[in-house]
């Protein structure tokens, strides 16, 4: 399956070229536009309960969307926000995405929900994480350019800013220095990450545009 | 005129060069600079044109503002610089006599040559599609400057082709357009976030936008203050 990642930092979506025989797995509300050979399939996101958990819990979709097609066809697919988009390819590993991150996968990937915990809910991550397994390829997007970096040792990402992490990453959520400077200094609670692994963070928070708004708001 | 783009694709400008003489029609709120002398008029219809009250009622409805902004360049090679007012790219449309329906707010400016007018899709298309009540129907012959909310990719359709809403920038008027469902199932298709989308056939050329500005504002809007 051709799968190209386009108009990239900005605006990156999909473009699929699918054969008969290719599925791709995609978050609901990614299809942008398709070639009218192209059919689409709806399916509880790993499950009734896992899709409920999801939803209310994870922030992301209760349902996925298959899209194959029987003579060949095209197909674009988004995210909802300006930014970047990652592919990565999955061999047997893991990758944990923060809420909202998804965009789509390949049929041999799994889609399962990981207990974030409490703290992560706390610092407004979400009380799951979307826990991506198996084989072939998976498609996450950011709000904001992508950047990747290998941990190995001790790391602070500002909250809001991680996109995706292995499962050998240990996250606590911590204040950014002492209480007076936490709060002062605008960056309040952090994540702190512990290597080895590999993170990707986006250059953006979506919060911090909400935020910034709401500041401009007549 | 010539034009010449700045900043692609994310915070896409258009700089365009005029002759004395040349005018050019501008969504209000679309210029961002502009060389000595021109003349500015804002009315209500075409330059030169037709239309008037009626028309700008109309246009209002289709997204766009009452008023229109006429700038005419009184000396040679003068230069005026438009941009919409979100996020996105622009593209130029070159009209040769045919008509090309564009989606309300993607209109962003056109040459005196070419007529601009609302047209009403349907009611059923109005009230479902997720896109505007009207349309802008621009006709004609010169150059159509269109903007979007993310890149702008074409589509040489040619049989049928499927288009979610709120993704459509415009189409030649040899496409026509009815609204269905996306998957198999209607239910499905709600549940699968995607509703109802655009199913487009006949021949000709498609222009979309690669971001979705209700979901866009779906996502935003909750973390908004009351107001």
């Amino acid at each position: 399956m051709y799968a190209e990642i386009r108009d990239k930092p900005s605006f990156a979506n999909i473009h699929v070229k699918l054969q008969p025989g290719d599925q791709i797995i995609a978050e609901a509300d990614a299809m942008a536009c398709m070639s009218s050979s192209v059919e689409m399939d709806t399916q509880w996101s790993g499950g009734v309960v896992q899709g409920i958990l999801k939803r209310v819990f994870g922030g992301e979709s209760m349902f996925v969307n298959t899209f194959s097609t029987k003579t060949g066809g095209d197909l674009v697919l988004t995210q909802p926000f300006p930014g970047d988009m990652q592919c990565i390819d999955l061999n047997g590993n893991t990758m944990f995405l923060q809420p909202g991150a998804f965009v789509a996968c390949e049929p041999g990937v799994k889609l399962g929900l990981g207990w974030a915990g409490i703290k992560m809910f706390i610092a407004r991550e979400g009380l799951f994480r979307l826990k991506v397994s198996g084989t072939g390829r998976v498609w996450f997007g950011a709000y904001g350019g992508i950047f990747q970096k290998e941990i190995d040792g001790e790391f602070v990402v500002d909250s809001g800013h991680l996109v995706a992490y292995e499962p050998t990453i240990g996250i606590r959520i911590g204040l950014a220095g002492g209480i007076f400077s936490s709060f002062f200094s605008g960056e309040g609670l952090v994540t702190r990450v512990n290597g080895p692994g590999r993170i990707y963070m986006q250059s953006r928070s979506f919060d911090g545009l909400a935020a910034w708004t709401n500041a401009h708001l007549g | 005129m010539q034009y010449e783009f700045l900043s692609r694709p994310a915070m896409t400008a258009a700089k365009l060069t005029l002759d004395a003489g040349e005018s050019i029609t501008c969504e209000v709120g679309a210029m961002i600079a502009m060389s000595r002398g021109f003349t500015v008029e804002t009315t209500s219809r075409n330059k030169g044109g037709s239309g008037g009250f009626v028309k700008g009622l109309k246009r209002m409805f289709a997204g766009e503002n009452f008023f229109l902004n006429h700038f005419t360049a009184t000396n040679h090679a003068q230069s005026l610089i438009i941009g919409p007012a979100m996020l996105g790219d622009i593209i130029h449309y070159p009209m040769t006599g045919g008509t090309l329906v564009v989606q309300g707010s993607s209109w962003l400016a056109s040459s005196s040559g070419v007529e601009i007018d609302a047209t009403f899709q349907g009611i059923g298309k109005a009230l479902f599609s997720g896109e505007g009540i009207f349309w802008v129907k621009c006709s004609g012959t010169g150059d159509l400057m269109l903007n979007s909310f993310g890149a702008i990719h074409c589509v040489e359709v040619n049989g049928e082709y499927v288009v979610d809403s709120g993704h459509i920038v415009a189409f030649e008027d040899t496409l026509e357009f009815h609204l269905g469902k996306a998957g198999k199932s209607l239910i499905g298709s709600f549940l699968g976030g995607e509703g109802l989308v655009c199913k487009f056939s006949g021949q000709g050329k498609l222009y979309f936008q690669s971001h979705n500005p209700p979901s866009f504002g779906k996502l935003l809007g909750p973390k908004l203050k009351p107001h």
